[in-house]
């Protein structure tokens, strides 16, 4: 059995995150989130895997190149759709094959159900099933896929993952998977279906946070660096290598602290925080519900929860961050979010600046003492004063 | 990282070894050797690289051999610590890629029963740990001391009265290979494509033996199943992982490169030459000689250390001054001209330094004290990260003699490296693409920056480029400026700036395309530019390198447009081993 994941695309709904990197290499838990559909199908015994890369392709095949497992790469030029991006793959596939997105959350039994019907999509009851491909059923199997319904109707939406022969590939006259695959079924060919695990998809920038919380659920513990022994560890935590715990801070699992990280003494860190690879936490600081990625940094005395920061990303001292509900619109959709914030790449925010519900963008300068909420400082490179 | 390459089958084992280490050479390559088990087992090892020719198997008989090519981190690389690694008897060989993490207690624990070590390696624990457990069957053996082993390890061994192979691994590479009536071990793909196609990736906690026939393996001391695989790739794919050319990934692995010799030098305690140092020449040749450059203005403008820097082919013509640190700087440590250099140097009873990529190479064994610049191998011929890591180096000891002062810097500074790796540089590619000629100039530390952005332009695109020192124009090539020759220049804030722009601005006035690069919200700039590459980060070092870095990729991508052979331009050679 081979596998093709598609990690080709943007992903525009998750700017500013995704400026800098495919929507793919946004870690989740410190790990790109493709690495847990590749680990899904290791774990199912799937060795041969073609990656299609394509939006900031270098940054992927780099991070490929750190993965043991040998992964065929292959280009698409441009980004033209998911079916243009299986297109790219065709030559190399010779036997019957799984289509997965890089860049969605599966586990390795939705995995393994799936690889035992052939020509099926994998499916999954979802709340909000606007956001995804649709599927319509009958006594058959899928009578169709609606991609994106303004009014859905079913909650049963396509995962984009299938399994697939080779004699689908002269199907893909269209640049849409889904198109593709709808045109395979008007002509008579047979799509059945599998119910999906678990199966999670970041579609804004703050679900980043929920799919934080899943994985970290799962996580094993492992104490590396130095751990002062008046800091108290409770629960699951990872302490990478080099990380180094000052006196009298507390962490409560789950949490996951990279490589060379540095949190300073009376610290509270946890539950739910995800802290990449350099990072520093000053002093004092109380860190809970959040993602923070490699190289950012956060002043002493400060209250950070539920926010997402990109890497290299710095709050200066008393900074305050809490949940809040804009009204955003995203992709020409208004729609409201729980969250405290989402911060891009490279910002710099000096002491006591409030964020509440802040969408940042990349390169944002924000002077000391200044409330953020929604779009406020969305736009890449501006100076907030 | 090291490669290890087994093949048990028909024909003579060694030859078929040797030429399977060549191409795993680019794993490591500061030492090699080879076991073969015939009546007996014979071991054959040697430091440096696999020669073209010379190096006899012809007394390593037998038809099962396991060979292995050495990146030294920990441990000179010389005969002794070059693997396969035997026991007392010399009945059991092992080669092995990774870090066994207890080694030192298991040493401790073998030489007080009484086994007689003969090298620093960590492998060597393996051969003894085997030895006492071996009674006939080498499969029995492994998986009983496979359990007292922590790190990583892709291990082959092979024992006197076991005609198998078997090798284990876990969380390092391990591939086998299965041919007609032969079998393949290797730490990739690689050396294996070449006898067949079909694959087999082993799992963490696998153990496996081979014979020609039959290979089996186990997990957790039960039979295990593992797909075959068929494998479509050349073994040129494989090793560049993805990237059209090594040259590619070589920069897409700068920012890691640059944090971890940070991180690593910090570790190491600086020779005492370098603290004492009142004088200081520098020799080097090409990239090294630039980033040297780099470093005498950081010397002389931050720390008041007086240098000079000489190309090593001409430094014999230049006697040190008597007493004052001579440092030599070379990727490979082999170049003759510095090492030439540098036993000139010993002579005046000068200290000496070495900074090598390669550990234990001929410019350290010379030296009286040597740093090395941890970029791991590097594969193309144009140097990229090396330059990058000898900056490191360099910034490392300004901080040092700054007591420190530079450290926030630079655990930040691999940030600009990343982000100068996300800018597109189309416009530039397309302009300089067309060019018969070429002028890179900067002020400052940005000089030698603009020098080593146009050496980078003439190896691998093979338009003449020129390097100057912005003030320098005026003084001849002004004459050359028209509007087919495009000056880049590299115009940072800073002390320069100003008399930088009124350079550009007279380069403007005859009509050359201008690419700048420049502090992202300069307006002035960006109306003088024809083309305007924002620098990351303006700051000192960060500005240096997100520089180097975009010069190196405008380099990269003009050489692609013009479709040239970028990991092996004409007539050059990645280290200059001649005078």
């Amino acid at each position: 059995m081979q596998a093709v994941i598609l990690a080709a695309g943007e992903g525009k709904r998750l700017r500013p995150l995704t400026k800098n990197r495919p929507k793919a290499l946004i870690p989740v838990a410190n790990n790109p989130i493709i690495d847990y559909p590749i680990q899904a199908l290791l774990d199912c015994g799937i060795r041969d895997i073609i990656i299609v890369v394509g939006y900031r392709k270098e940054h992927v095949i780099r991070h490929l190149n750190r993965c043991d497992a040998p992964i065929e790469v292959v280009e698409q030029k441009q980004q033209l759709g998911t079916g243009d991006a299986l297109r790219c793959a065709a030559s190399l596939i010779r036997e019957e094959f799984l289509v997965l997105p890089g860049d969605n959350i599966i586990d390795a039994p939705s995995i393994s159900r799936i690889m035992a019907v052939q020509n099926s999509v994998l499916v999954k009851e979802h709340p909000h099933p606007s956001n995804f491909g649709v599927v319509m059923m009958d006594k058959e199997g899928v009578s169709c896929i609606i991609e994106k319904p303004e009014h859905a109707p079913s909650f049963t939406v396509s995962t984009g993952i299938y399994h697939l022969t080779p004699d689908f590939l002269p199907h893909l006259t269209e640049n849409s998977l889904t198109d593709a695959v709808n045109g395979m079924i008007a002509k008579g060919g047979h799509l059945g279906v599998v119910m999906a695990e678990e199966w999670h998809d970041a579609v804004y920038p703050w679900d980043l946070l929920a799919l934080n919380r899943k994985i970290l659920r799962d996580i094993s513990p492992l104490k590396s660096g130095s751990i002062d022994r008046t800091a108290v560890i409770r629960g699951p935590v990872r302490i990478g290598k080099g990380a180094t715990i000052s006196p009298f801070t507390v962490i409560t699992g789950p949490a996951i602290i990279g490589n060379d990280a540095e949190i300073g003494s009376h610290c509270t860190i946890g539950p739910f925080v995800s802290i990449g690879d350099r990072v520093r936490v000053e002093p004092f600081t109380l860190l809970e519900h959040s993602l923070l990625m490699e190289d950012s940094a956060i002043g002493s005395h400060s209250r950070v929860t539920e926010a997402v920061i990109g890497e290299g990303s710095s709050f200066g001292d008393h900074t305050t961050v809490e949940p809040g509900v804009p009204l955003m619109e995203i992709e020409g959709t208004l729609m409201r979010g729980r969250f405290g914030c989402v911060v891009g790449d490279r910002v710099r925010a000096d002491p006591l600046c409030i964020f509440q519900g802040a969408l940042v963008g990349n390169d944002v300068r924000i002077r000391g003492g200044k409330m953020i909420t929604g779009f406020d400082a969305f736009q890449d490179g501006v100076m907030v004063v | 990282m090291c490669g290890i390459f087994g093949y048990t089958g028909g024909s003579r084992a060694a030859t078929i070894v040797l030429e399977g280490l060549r191409k795993i050479e680019y794993r490591g390559y500061d030492s090699f050797g080879i076991a073969a088990l015939g009546d007996t087992i014979r071991v054959s090892k040697r430091q440096g690289r696999i020669p073209e020719e010379g190096f006899d198997t012809w007394d390593l008989a037998g038809t099962v051999a396991i060979g292995h090519t050495r990146w030294a981190t920990h441990g000179i690389p010389d005969d002794k610590n070059a693997h396969p690694h035997r026991d007392c008897t010399g009945k059991i060989a092992v080669v092995h890629n990774g870090i066994i993490e207890n080694y030192a207690a298991l040493k401790r624990d073998l030489i007080g029963r009484g086994h007689i070590f003969s090298s620093d390696t960590d492998t060597e624990i393996i051969a003894h740990l085997l030895e006492e457990a071996y009674e006939g069957d080498l499969l029995a053996a492994i998986q009983a001391v496979l359990p007292t082993l922590e790190g990583s390890y892709a291990i082959l061994t092979l024992a006197e009265g076991d005609a198998r192979i078997v090798a284990a691994r876990s969380r390092s590479p391990l591939v086998l290979g299965i041919g007609d009536n032969t079998m393949f071990a290797a730490s990739d793909m690689t050396p294996i494509l070449e006898y067949t196609r079909r694959m087999i990736v082993l799992e963490d906690g696998d153990v496996a033996t081979l014979t020609p026939a039959v290979v089996e393996i186990f997990h957790a001391g039960r039979r295990a199943e593992r797909n075959e695989e068929f494998v479509q790739w050349s073994f040129e794919d494989v090793r560049k992982g993805g990237f059209r050319h090594f040259m590619l990934k070589e920069i897409f692995d700068q920012p890691a490169v640059f944090s971890d010799a940070i991180r690593a030098l910090r570790k190491e305690e600086l020779p005492g030459v370098v603290r004492d140092a009142g004088k200081v020449t520098i020799v080097a040749c090409g990239t090294s000689y630039h980033a040297a450059l780099v470093f005498k203005y950081l010397l002389e403008e931050q720390c008041r250390v007086p240098a000079r820097v000489e190309i090593a082919s001409e430094f014999r013509y230049f006697p040190p001054p008597p007493e004052g640190l001579v440092i030599g700087i070379s990727q490979s440590g082999e170049t003759a001209d510095t090492i030439m250099a540098l036993q000139l140097a010993k002579l005046r009873a000068c200290p000496t330094l070495a900074i090598v990529n390669g550990v234990g190479s001929s410019l350290t064994r010379i030296a009286d004290a040597s740093l090395l610049m941890h970029a791991g191998p590097e594969i193309s011929v144009a140097a990229t990260k090396s330059f990058i890591a000898e900056l490191a180096v360099f910034f490392h000891l300004v901080d040092i003699m700054k007591q420190g002062a530079w450290g926030h810097q630079l655990d930040s500074a691999h940030r600009a490296i990343e982000e100068a790796l996300l800018l597109d540089l189309g416009p530039a590619v397309t302009c300089c693409r067309d060019a018969q000629n070429l002028f890179f100039v900067g002020r400052g530390a940005f000089y030698p920056i603009a020098l080593e952005g146009a050496l980078k332009m003439k190896e691998i695109s093979y338009i003449h480029a020129e390097g100057y020192a912005a003030g320098e124009i005026k003084h001849g090539p002004f004459a050359l400026l028209s509007p087919e020759t495009p000056v880049v220049a590299i115009c940072a804030p800073g002390e320069t700036y100003g008399v930088m722009v009124s350079n550009i601005r007279e380069m403007k006035a005859r009509g050359t395309p201008l690419i700048i690069l420049g502090e992202k919200d300069d307006r002035d700039l960006q109306e003088i530019a024809d083309i305007f590459i924002p620098l990351p980060s303006a700051e000192s070092i960060a500005g240096l390198l997100s520089a180097t870095v975009i010069l190196q990729l405008l380099a990269y991508h003009t050489a692609d447009a013009l479709g040239r052979n970028i990991d092996r331009p004409r007539n050059l050679a990645k280290s200059v081993t001649v005078e």
